[in-house]
C-alpha cells in the first residue's frame, strides 16, 4: 500500500520529530555524563576504584533525572487544556501533539524503568568494588568500612542504599499495576498504586542527598597521579608505573597537598522540583475547583439499553464542545473519578450541561441506582416532591481531540457504540434543541433544521448495524432520515475514503474516531495510505484508558 | 469499592519478579561472585516462575485478554489440576522460591519482588479467587438468519403466494414456474 505523503506528514511527522528529539537528548545526556566520569580529572581516583560501574551508573542517573522530570508534565491536564484552548497562540500542529500526551508519559515511564534496571545493576557492581577495592590511600572516598565488607551490609547501612531499595520496590508496584489489562479490569489498583508517585519522589530527593560518590575538589593543587612526598617508595613506584599518556607532561609532579574529596550537590533537586511543584499545584487547583462550586443535579433520564442521561448545573462552568469531565460521587466511592464526555454544553438559553453514561461496571451501576431510586413512598407529599440526588463533584473540563471538529473544512466522525458521546456535544453546538430522546432525535432534529436552512448537504450520516441479532426496525416516521440511511453489516472503509477523497480534492479532512481498537487501527492506516494524494486525511483519536 | 481481582495484579507482579530474579541470577553466575550457587538457583526459579505465570487466568466477569501464544502454557498449567488452580499453593510456592535469593547480592531484588507477589497471591486466595484456564470456545456454525426467507421461486412480476403454490395443478400459471429450484439448501 502506497503511503500518501501529505497525510503521513500531517499524521505521523510531528510525533516522530518529538520522539527523535527526545531520544537524541537522552543519548546526548548519557554520553556526556559517561565521558565526564570516564575521563574527568576530578573523578580520576574514584574511577580507578570503581571502574566502568561508576560511569554507567552516573550516566543512567542523569537520564533518569531528565525522564523523572519530563514524566510529570504530560499529566498536568488543566495546563494542557488551557494550551489547547488558546487557539490564537498555538497552532493546530501543537494541539494535535497534545493528544499524544499520555503516550509520551508512558514512554518516559518505560524509560525510567529500563534505566533504573541499568542504574541498579551498575550500583550493585559498585558496591562490590567499594568492598573489594577499599582504598587505604584515600580513606575519604570509601563507602565500606573495611576491605572485604559484605556488600549487602553496605546497601542496608547507607542512606542511598536503603532509599534505593525502597525506590525500586515502589517502582515495581507502580509498573506492574500499569499494564493495559489491569487498567481495563481493575482501574482502582492502577490509580492507587500510581498515586504512590509522591512517595517515590520524596524518597528520590532523600536518595540523592546521601553523598556516597565524591569528586576531588582540589584538582589544581593535587593533579591526579602526582607523587606524594610522604608516601612510601613502593606507592610512588606504583603511581609512577600507572601514569598514562595524559600526564606525559608532568611525570614527577609532586603533590602540593592531599587530595580532598567532596560530595556533589544533588542535581536531581534542580531537575525534579519544578515539574513536581507544577503538578502538585495542578492537583490542588483541580481539587479546589471541583469542591468550591457545588454541582446541582437537575434531571435524570433513563434511556433504553442501560444508558442514563444526567443533567447538571454548576456556576462558572464553561466547557467547549468535545471536552470531558471527571465525575466523583462520594456516596459511591470517595476516591474514584470517572471520565465522561459531555454530550450537552451550557448555552445562552439553557445553562445545564449533560452527560450520557452507560451502565457497565460496579461504579456506574451503583451510581445509576442512586440516581434512579424512587423516593420512599411514605415520604411523598403531593405538593413538594423533593428528589434526593447524591452529591456529585465535577472536575474539569478537560480537552480532547474532538474539540478540533470545527477547525477543519471537512470532518469525518466515526463512532462505535457509546463512542457517539463526543460527537453528540459537537452536533448539539450546531443545533440548539432540547433533545430528550437521545442521539436519534438529535440527528433527525439537526437534519430538519439544516433542511429548513437549505443546507441539507452539510451533514452526511451513515448508520451501520454490524450485530444483527437484535435487529429492531426504526419504524417511526420521524426517524425516516435515519432508517433510510441504515445499512446492515460493517462499513467498507476503503470505499468510503475513496469517495470522500474524490469529492474533496486538495482539502484537509479531519478524521475523528471514538470506538473500539479495531476500527481506530483500520482508520489510522487508511488515513496514511489513501490513494488520493491530493486530500490530506488527519487522524484524531479519543481514548480514556 | 467493588470487587477487585487481586490475582490479576499478582500475576503481573510474579511475571516481572521472575524476570528480575532470573536476570539477577545470570549476573551472579556470569560474574562468578561469592555464593553463585544461589544465583544459579535464582535463574532456575525465575524461569520456572515465568513459565507458571505466563498464562493469564480467566476473569470472574468481563472479557479476558490472553497473552500472545499462551495456549500451550495454559494446557501445561491446567494439567496440574488443583496444584495450579489454588492460589494458596502458589503463594507458598513463591514464598519458598524467593528465600534463597536473599543470600546473594545479585538476586536480592528478585527475592523481594517475588515475596511481594506471594503476599498479593495470598490476599487473592483469601478472597476466594482461583485460576481458570482461558480455552478457545467453539463457535456455533453460522446459519443463515431467520429473517431471510426462502428466495422467490418466480421472476418478477410475481403472483401472490396462493397462486404460486398451485403451480403443479394449473396450466395457465405454468409460465411462472421456475425450471430449477432456487432454494439454498438443495
Amino acid at each position: 500500500m502506497s503511503v500518501a505523503l501529505k497525510s503521513w506528514r500531517a499524521n505521523e511527522g510531528p510525533k516522530h520529530l518529538i520522539v527523535t528529539v527526545w531520544v537524541a537528548v537522552n543519548v546526548c545526556l548519557f554520553w556526556r555524563t559517561f565521558m565526564l566520569y570516564f575521563s574527568g580529572a576530578q573523578y580520576y581516583y574514584l574511577h580507578k576504584m570503581l571502574g566502568l560501574g561508576l560511569c554507567i551508573s552516573r550516566a543512567s542517573a542523569s537520564v533518569l533525572n531528565l525522564n523523572c522530570s519530563l514524566v510529570l508534565l504530560p499529566m498536568c491536564r488543566s495546563l494542557l487544556t488551557f494550551i489547547r484552548g488558546s487557539q490564537r497562540v498555538t497552532g493546530r500542529c501543537v494541539r494535535r501533539l497534545l493528544d499524544k500526551s499520555k503516550t509520551f508519559h508512558v514512554a518516559c515511564g518505560v524509560t525510567i524503568c529500563i534505566f533504573s534496571v541499568v542504574h541498579v545493576s551498575a550500583h550493585l557492581v559498585n558496591m562490590v568494588s567499594f568492598s573489594v577495592r577499599y582504598s587505604e590511600d584515600f580513606p575519604a572516598l570509601n563507602v565500606a568500612q573495611y576491605r572485604g565488607q559484605d556488600p549487602r551490609i553496605l546497601i542496608i547501612s547507607t542512606v542511598p542504599g536503603v532509599t534505593g531499595v525502597l525506590l525500586v520496590l515502589v517502582l515495581f508496584l507502580m509498573f506492574t499495576a500499569s499494564s493495559y489489562c489491569i487498567r481495563v479490569s481493575n482501574y482502582e489498583i492502577f490509580w492507587y498504586t500510581h498515586n504512590l508517585f509522591i512517595v517515590f519522589y520524596i524518597i528520590l530527593m532523600v536518595h540523592v542527598a546521601g553523598g556516597a560518590l565524591k569528586y576531588q575538589s582540589n584538582v589544581e593543587a593535587h593533579p591526579p597521579g602526582c607523587t606524594h612526598s610522604n608516601l612510601s617508595s613502593w606507592t610512588n613506584h606504583k603511581a609512577a608505573g600507572e601514569k598514562g599518556a595524559e600526564f606525559a607532561g608532568a611525570p614527577q609532579t609532586v603533590c602540593q597537598e592531599e587530595a580532598r574529596f567532596q560530595p556533589h550537590f544533588p542535581q536531581t533537586w534542580l531537575w525534579v522540583s519544578a515539574p513536581l511543584c507544577l503538578y502538585c499545584a495542578e492537583r490542588l487547583y483541580r481539587f479546589i475547583r471541583s469542591s468550591a462550586a457545588p454541582v446541582t443535579v437537575v434531571s435524570v433520564v433513563s434511556h433504553p439499553c442501560d444508558v442514563v442521561e444526567l443533567r447538571m448545573l454548576k456556576s462558572g462552568f464553561k466547557p467547549r464542545p468535545g471536552q470531558y469531565i471527571l465525575l466523583n460521587c462520594p456516596s459511591v466511592s470517595s476516591f474514584e473519578n470517572h471520565p465522561f464526555t459531555l454530550t450537552t454544553c451550557p448555552t445562552v438559553k439553557n445553562e445545564t450541561f449533560g452527560i450520557h453514561l452507560r451502565v457497565l461496571g460496579d461504579w456506574t451501576s451503583s451510581f445509576s441506582q442512586l440516581l434512579l431510586q424512587k423516593p420512599n413512598s411514605s415520604e411523598i407529599l403531593p405538593m413538594m416532591q423533593q428528589r434526593r440526588y447524591p452529591t456529585v463533584h465535577v472536575d474539569g473540563p478537560f480537552g480532547s481531540p474532538s474539540e478540533e471538529v470545527f477547525n477543519y473544512e471537512v470532518s469525518l466522525c466515526v463512532a462505535g457504540g457509546i463512542g457517539v458521546t463526543p460527537f453528540a456535544c459537537v452536533l448539539q453546538a450546531l443545533l440548539d434543541l432540547q433533545s430528550f430522546y437521545w442521539f436519534a432525535d438529535l440527528l433527525c432534529g439537526l437534519h430538519e433544521r439544516l433542511w429548513r436552512d437549505n443546507r441539507p448537504d452539510y451533514l452526511n450520516v451513515q448508520l451501520y448495524l454490524s450485530n444483527t441479532q437484535r435487529l429492531q426496525s426504526i419504524g417511526e416516521e420521524r426517524y425516516r432520515f435515519l432508517s433510510s440511511r441504515l445499512r446492515i453489516g460493517r462499513p467498507k472503509w476503503k470505499l468510503l475514503f475513496q469517495e470522500i477523497g474524490r469529492a474533496n480534492q486538495l482539502k484537509r479532512v479531519g478524521v475523528f474516531c471514538c470506538g473500539p481498537k479495531g476500527i481506530s487501527k483500520a482508520l489510522h492506516t487508511l488515513c496514511n495510505s489513501n490513494p488520493h494524494t491530493g486530500t490530506a486525511f488527519e487522524y484524531n483519536k479519543e481514548s480514556f484508558s | 469499592m467493588g470487587k477487585i481481582e487481586w490475582a490479576m495484579w499478582a500475576n503481573e507482579q510474579a511475571l516481572a519478579a521472575g524476570l528480575i530474579y532470573a536476570t539477577g541470577g545470570i549476573v551472579g553466575v556470569a560474574g562468578q561472585f561469592r555464593g553463585w550457587q544461589f544465583a544459579a538457583f535464582g535463574i532456575a526459579a525465575g524461569v520456572f516462575v515465568c513459565l507458571l505465570e505466563y498464562p493469564r487466568s480467566k476473569r470472574g466477569k468481563g472479557t479476558s485478554v490472553e497473552r500472545t501464544g499462551q495456549y500451550c502454557f495454559t494446557v501445561c498449567v491446567k494439567a496440574f489440576g488443583p496444584l495450579t488452580r489454588n492460589y494458596y499453593v502458589r503463594a507458598f510456592l513463591h514464598a519458598a522460591l524467593c528465600v534463597p535469593g536473599g543470600f546473594m547480592l545479585a538476586t536480592v531484588l528478585g527475592c523481594v519482588c517475588l515475596g511481594i507477589a506471594s503476599l498479593i497471591y495470598l490476599s487473592a486466595a483469601i478472597h476466594g479467587e482461583h485460576w481458570e484456564p482461558i480455552l478457545p470456545r467453539t463457535e456455533p456454525t453460522k446459519r443463515v438468519g431467520d429473517s431471510i426467507k426462502e428466495p422467490p421461486q418466480n421472476p418478477p412480476p410475481r403472483p401472490p403466494p396462493e397462486l404460486r403454490r398451485k403451480k403443479a395443478d394449473k396450466l395457465e400459471t405454468a409460465a411462472y414456474d421456475n425450471p430449477m429450484s432456487v432454494t439454498v439448501n438443495e
